[in-house]
């Protein structure tokens, strides 16, 4: 059996869009193993939230998967027509968004939003999937949830609302999880409870997850291999603690050094410039404009993803040469 | 657009016929379909409605353009007022618009010009129309003005310029104004078509003055007969139309080109 | 902490500064007072000239509130507000226009948001010489070259003066906003989450540019976030609030490494800490932040705290620094912890 749960293969999404075509995945690929944990950071413009939408196909107009592969579960998922990808969103994969407040809907209850994706994928009656929506409010450790059921979003706190977006995107056991940025609209002790929660539900269910977030932090903390994004395109690949402790491409190490820690403070280290136009991306490696040991060949070719040790990847023309610094060590 | 504004400002220096003749009547030309002559074609009495369409451009964008401006002006004012000064002025401000708004204006035209029927054949029944449009028209920009000044008043570049210690005349005036003209902008472009269709409708209705060539006087005139010489009704009718469509696809296009600029 | 020349001099005394909004039901034509917020409720510390106080708390602390009320964006309830010895609210209040216009110069802020912070109808050049506008402390020929100086300060270029708002990255729009605050030569500024919408790569940038500028030119800071990191990186002093109140306030290594009030315990612990190594045995927080409408009698933390006994919901605690100097704390039971 395949222990790929899945496997992105050169994966390029396009938006077409009146100012140009924004190449917002450019040949992006990505393996998660069944049960894994994983993350993928990037900043803004990075494309990790575009990749979520990626898989599950929806992804907004005027964007378009134009190349690549997608296998989940050793199946093909962009020759999928609609209603096949239909049956799979839900059951056996879902997305926590980051704003639950545009995410749920104003409209209905909590119940009803919950018990409508319970009847349409389960084909459960009113009464079982009322059942089964107390269950997951429990589940998901909402305090007194037959009065939270019948609330609308607008009364509820951010910490609540993202719960019960939890609780529904796990209504159907997925079997793959994507929580895009689920703690960056949150105060710092409700990010901590969500984080928990994340943590607790996805050791119960053995789910695998991908967190999508640019906070290192939580990275750190809860995943076991991490994918660092730039402009569309992977930048580096390794599990958790390596990425730390060694990185091998300029970008993870400029992160690393950028980002202040609530554990000791230090001389923050900038990085240059600004993030790129994907409009225009820069010729040659992506990173090159802002990286500080960008040489000749940097400018001119873009630089592929070479395997630097056992499940540790990275895309630079110079990962052999440079003695790059990490956290700790 | 473009057209009409030449027609009306150009156009009845044009003419052959000057305003309200009805020298084709003494021509012998009477209630002739269109030809080369007379383009349009001529009324029963005698009034080309060629040279008549063209006279009436002046007068009906007079109209929308007058009323109009006052009324934006006025809206503007008011609306920004109620909406930057909290407390008793500005809830008294914000209730007398919304009795303003209320008054169904076309009612109200049509029973002053009955009442003040002597200006109306003095040849100021135009004005009159204007005169009301503005005093009870003012009212829908107000509430979007004061809508805008509310939301804008708690934006932090506002807030900056207060912290630097700007005044309220400045705040109000170089930052708040500024902002808002955009959609008033829009709305004012639309409120000139609508003006215009009052006028039609006024002037069609009967109340209008008689002496004044617009085109709702025309469709006025042309109706009784509008099976026989139906080219009187249906050339101002077009004119009407194609007037009106066009400040309606300026707004459009304005609140487009108006809206990305300030979108990030 | 940051390395920084801290004179004994206050530039800003804030005591028992009190801010209560009404919440109103509205009729027709009444409006009911049917209650207050009580967004800042008796909150007291100092600054001192040259150095920067972190003020941190999450949402509904009062923390962003307690920034406006000081520059006098809204009128204090209680309470008094000292720039360098003057009081604030009185000469806003009464005292003459010149003094006020003067104390707007010499406090100053830079927004949270750099989307709405700049008049979108403005180039740069405007939005940075309304200030010369309307207070003419330079003459007027000097104007562009002020301008041009400014700009180069955060390090943007002479020509971006002719741009407008719009064409400018979230970073470059946050460097025109300090620009702008710089331009009066304040001695104080006030910074609202600052960086807390920019990308992780241009927080660096704007942060060391803000602890340069503190030593280039002087200035005091009140650098007010949610963001437990960042704080730590350029404050030298730190006071957290919860629920309107300052429950501790200390010296930031002091406070991160050993806090003593459990609400500061539990803020630190939750934050993600970027080195897999040190994996948090993080203190979780039941339940949600009360309502700042009706908060929670005796010490408002006590619903939510772990060593809460029955004294914390009869007796509010007081504010003071008896177990260690310079290391105030609001907790009836803060000797547990030293």
């Amino acid at each position: 059996m395949d222990e790929n749960l899945l496997e992105i293969t050169s994966l390029r999404t396009y938006f077409f869009t009146e100012a140009g075509v924004v190449k917002a995945l450019d040949g992006m690929s990505l393996v998660v193993k069944k049960g894994q944990a994983v993350g993928l950071v990037g900043e803004s413009g990075s494309g990790k939230s575009v990749t979520a939408q990626s898989v599950l196909r929806i992804v907004p107009r005027p964007g378009r998967i134009v190349d690549g592969s997608v296998k989940f579960d050793g199946e093909e998922l962009l020759s999928k027509k609609e209603d096949e990808m239909r049956k799979l969103r839900g059951p056996k994969m879902a997305i926590v968004f980051q704003d639950p407040t545009t995410s749920l809907n104003p409209l209905y209850t909590v119940e009803k939003q919950l018990t409508d994706i319970l009847i349409l994928h389960r084909d459960l009656s009113k009464e079982d999937a009322a059942k089964q929506a107390l269950h997951l409010l429990d589940r998901v450790g909402i305090q007194d949830p037959e009065r939270r059921l019948k609330a609308y979003p607008h009364e509820l706190s951010g910490g609540m609302k993202q719960r019960i977006a939890i609780a529904r995107a796990l209504a159907c056991d997925p079997i793959l999880l994507f929580a895009d940025e689920p703690t960056t609209n949150l105060d710092v002790t409700i990010q901590a409870q969500v984080l928990e929660l994340l943590k607790q539900l996805q050791r119960e269910l053995h789910m695998t997850m991908v967190m999508i977030t640019h906070d290192m932090g939580i990275i750190a903390d809860m995943t076991e291999q991490v994918t660092v994004l730039y402009a569309g395109k992977v930048m580096e690949v390794a599990d958790t603690p390596t990425l730390f402790k060694s990185p091998k491409h300029p970008y993870t190490e400029a992160l690393l050094k950028a980002v202040p820690s609530v554990r000791q403070t230090r001389t923050l280290e900038v990085i240059p410039g600004n993030i790129p136009n994907l409009i225009e991306p820069p010729v040659g490696c992506v990173f090159h404009p802002r990286c500080k040991y960008a040489k000749d060949v940097c400018v001119k070719k873009d630089p592929e993803l070479e395997k630097v040790a056992e499940g540790h990847y990275a895309a630079c023309h110079f990962w052999r040469e440079l003695q790059l610094e990490g956290k700790g060590g | 657009m473009v057209f009409f504004i030449l027609m009306a400002t150009i156009g009845p220096f044009l003419v052959a016929y000057p305003s309200r003749s009805y020298q084709s009547l003494y021509e012998g030309d009477a209630g002739n379909p269109p030809s080369f002559k007379h383009p349009f074609g001529v009324e029963v009495s005698g009034i080309d409605v060629f040279s008549e369409t063209v006279h009436s451009a002046k007068n009906d964008l007079y109209v929308g353009l007058a009323a109009t401006l006052i009324t934006t002006l006025i809206g503007v004012a008011v609306g920004a007022l109620a909406g930057y000064f909290k407390g008793v002025v500005s809830d008294i401000m914000l209730g007398i618009t919304q009795m303003f708004f209320v008054i169904p204006v076309l009612l109200l035209i049509l029973l002053f010009a009955r009442v003040f029927s002597v200006l109306v054949f003095k040849g100021l029944g135009l004005t009159l129309i204007v005169l009301i449009l503005s005093f009870f028209g003012w009212s829908s920009i107000a509430f979007i003005v004061r809508g805008e000044t509310l939301r804008l008043k708690e934006m932090e570049f506002v807030q900056a310029a207060r912290s630097l210690g700007a005044g309220s005349f400045r705040l109000l005036f170089r930052h708040i104004v500024p902002n808002i003209l955009s959609p008033v902008i829009v709305i004012a472009t639309l409120n000139i078509a609508g003006f215009i269709l009052t006028e039609v409708v006024v002037s069609f209705l009967g109340f209008g003055d008689p002496n004044t060539s617009t085109w709702g006087l025309l469709l006025n005139e042309g109706f009784p007969y509008v099976r026989s010489t139906w080219w009187v009704s249906l050339f101002p009718g077009l004119a009407v139309v194609f007037c009106v469509l066009g400040f309606n696809l300026m707004g459009d296009g304005l609140s487009d080109a108006l809206n990305p600029r300030l979108r990030e | 902490m940051q390395e920084t020349i801290t004179s004994t001099d206050r530039v800003l005394e804030v005591n028992s500064l009190v801010k209560y909004f009404d919440v109103l039901e509205r009729g027709i034509f009444r409006k009911k007072i049917v209650g207050q917020v009580h967004a800042v409720d008796n909150v007291t510390f100092h600054i001192f000239a040259g150095e920067t106080l972190g003020l941190v708390g999450e949402s509904g602390c009062g923390k962003t509130t307690a920034g406006k009320v000081i520059l006098m964006l809204e009128e204090p309830t209680s309470g008094s507000i000292q720039f360098e010895g003057k009081d604030v609210v009185a000469t806003f209040e009464h005292g003459p226009q010149d003094e006020m216009k003067q104390l707007r110069r010499n406090m100053q802020m830079v927004f949270q948001n750099p989307y709405n912070s700049l008049d979108p109808r403005m180039t740069v050049y405007d939005i940075i010489s309304e200030a010369f506008v309307i207070h003419r402390h330079i003459p007027k020929n000097q104007w562009t070259d002020r301008v041009y100086e400014l700009l180069r300060m955060v390090n943007l270029e002479e020509y971006h003066a002719e741009r407008y708002p719009h064409e400018f990255s979230g970073g470059q729009r946050q460097r025109i906003a300090i620009a702008r605050a710089l331009a009066v030569d304040p001695k104080f500024v006030i910074l609202d989450e600052p960086v807390s919408s920019l990308d992780v790569s241009i927080r660096a940038q704007i942060l060391n540019l803000l602890i340069d500028l503190q030593r280039k030119q002087r200035l005091s800071y009140l650098y007010i976030s949610h963001d437990l990191s960042s704080v730590r990186q350029i404050s030298q002093r730190v006071a957290v609030m919860y629920l309107g109140e300052v429950v501790e306030l200390a010296n930031a290594n002091e406070l991160f490494d050993r806090p003593l009030h459990p609400y500061t315990q539990a803020l630190i612990s939750a934050v993600p800490v970027p080195d897999p190594d040190q994996k948090t045995t993080r203190i979780i927080l039941p339940g949600e932040v009360p309502s700042p409408i009706n908060p929670p009698k005796g010490c408002r933390f006590h619903p939510r705290c772990p060593h809460a006994t029955d004294i914390c919901k009869d007796v509010a605690p007081t504010f003071e620094d008896r177990l260690v100097q310079g290391h105030w704390i609001a907790c009836h039971h803060a000797d547990k912890f030293v």
